[in-house]
């Protein structure tokens, strides 16, 4: 496969992907809504930033030991990574102290810290389930069909 | 105990069990350890799911709750679809012909019963109100569900070769299920309405989208900090060449292990 094909290849699958985002978008605006959730959806979408930068980091950050052992256990990537996983933290705390800018229906900045640790892992598992579905969905249709018999042609 | 000291023992603590356990099952390097880890994961499992009993003063046990709704529907969806996909022309690790009614009854039920979690009877309520993340988790499955079935589609027709049919099944199973958010945008459910639904379904755009940003960032920052860390090591020590004793020894293996005569 040569290199246009290859990028026209993930395009073309990049907008398949949105391709019933963007339909069901049009549906709404069609049936008289305004994107439902309207300006709510901005502190969701930079909850959802800060809090994934943070447990993605932490999570790399443990993956990084896997590395370190390969490596004499340096100890310089590991302090990097924590940093940026603090950072993260501290950058959700001082955006938090902005005001109503990132809050949700949340009475304090600790409460609304954890709601968003929640709300993530209940979005990761709606994630991983329907990543786990659409993979298996893909090989069951697959193997559901009769098994090929490839003829090669002589040279 | 003070509330938060109950709801880091009760919710937090089994919550870190459950990925503290899957990491020391999957780099375990013995089997004591991997069913430790895999123990330690199903005991933060069962804390969670039992958080509404142990505190449940706490709004964070209302995702243990939910938990608890969702254990069965899932596991009879994924189970179904890993009979029937199993069941199939799989050249190893083959099951029973057999296990194919199977899995399409549990994945008939298992969907059902979630439908029934939005239409019926069956929503997760906590104290006669609906949980609040079961508002999270339903919107976002459906919307990434539709959107990576017709992402699976389009890839089988392109990169596949000669995968039209399946190709088309994988658009009817996405178009199947941006029809079922359709109907959830317009039909009213017995306890969420569809106004609450398309107001979700965005939140729900949005988190996806912030999420996958974020994990983006974090992922460039982890390879910009190996590769800064790797740029910054001194060149690997140079070794002596190999002497003309090891050179013989080398030759004499490979010349052991080189052959093939005219009967092979």
């Amino acid at each position: 496969m040569n290199e246009d094909r290859l990028v026209f290849t993930w395009r073309a699958m990049l907008l398949a992907f949105l391709l019933p985002l963007v339909l069901l978008w049009a549906m709404d605006l069609t049936m008289g809504g305004s994107l439902g959730s309207g300006t709510d959806s901005l502190p969701r979408f930079g909850n959802a930033i800060l809090t994934s930068y943070t447990l993605g980091s932490l999570a790399l950050l443990g993956n990084l030991f896997f590395y370190a052992d390969s490596r004499q256990r340096p100890l310089a990537p590991l302090f990097g990574m924590l940093s940026a996983a603090v950072m993260g933290v501290v950058v959700t705390v001082l955006l938090l102290n902005q005001g109503p800018l990132l809050m949700e229906d949340n009475g304090s900045i600790r409460a609304q810290i954890l709601y968003n640790v929640v709300h993530m892992f209940v979005s990761a598992g709606a994630i991983l389930l329907a990543l786990a579905l659409s993979l298996g969905f893909t090989f069951s249709t697959i193997t559901a069909q009769k098994p090929r018999r490839t003829v090669f042609e002589e040279e | 105990m003070n509330p938060m000291a109950q709801a880091a023992l009760w919710f937090w603590l089994p919550a870190a069990l459950v990925p503290l356990g899957v990491w020391i099952s999957l780099s375990s390097k013995t089997s004591a350890g991997t069913n430790f880890g895999r123990f330690l994961a199903v005991v933060g499992m069962l804390g969670l799911v039992t958080s509404p009993w142990t505190v449940p003063e706490s709004p964070s046990s209302a995702a243990g709750h939910l938990l608890g709704f969702i254990l069965g529907p899932a596991a009879l969806l994924l189970s179904g679809v890993y009979l029937v996909a199993f069941s199939g022309h799989v050249p190893v690790g083959r099951l029973p012909r057999s296990d194919r009614r199977l899995g399409v009854m549990a994945f008939f039920i298992g969907f059902v019963w979630f439908i029934g979690m939005h239409w019926w009877n069956l929503t997760p309520a906590l104290e006669g109100e609906v949980n609040r993340y079961w508002l999270v988790f339903w919107p976002t499955f459906l919307l990434l569900l539709t959107c990576l079935l017709s992402g699976a589609a389009l890839s089988l027709r392109v990169i596949g070769i000669r995968r039209a049919t399946e190709s088309n099944v994988m658009w009817f199973a996405s178009g199947f299920v941006l029809l079922l958010i359709l109907l959830a945008m317009v039909v009213d459910g017995r306890h969420v309405d569809a106004d609450t639904f398309r107001y979700h379904l965005w939140l729900a755009g949005a988190d996806l989208l912030g999420t996958a940003v974020g994990l983006s960032i974090s992922i460039l920052v982890f390879g910009t900090i190996i590769f800064l860390h790797e740029r910054s090591l001194p060149e690997p020590k140079s070794i002596t060449p190999p002497t003309d004793k090891e050179f013989a020894h080398v030759a004499s293996i490979v010349a052991a292990n080189l052959g093939g005569g005219e009967n092979e």
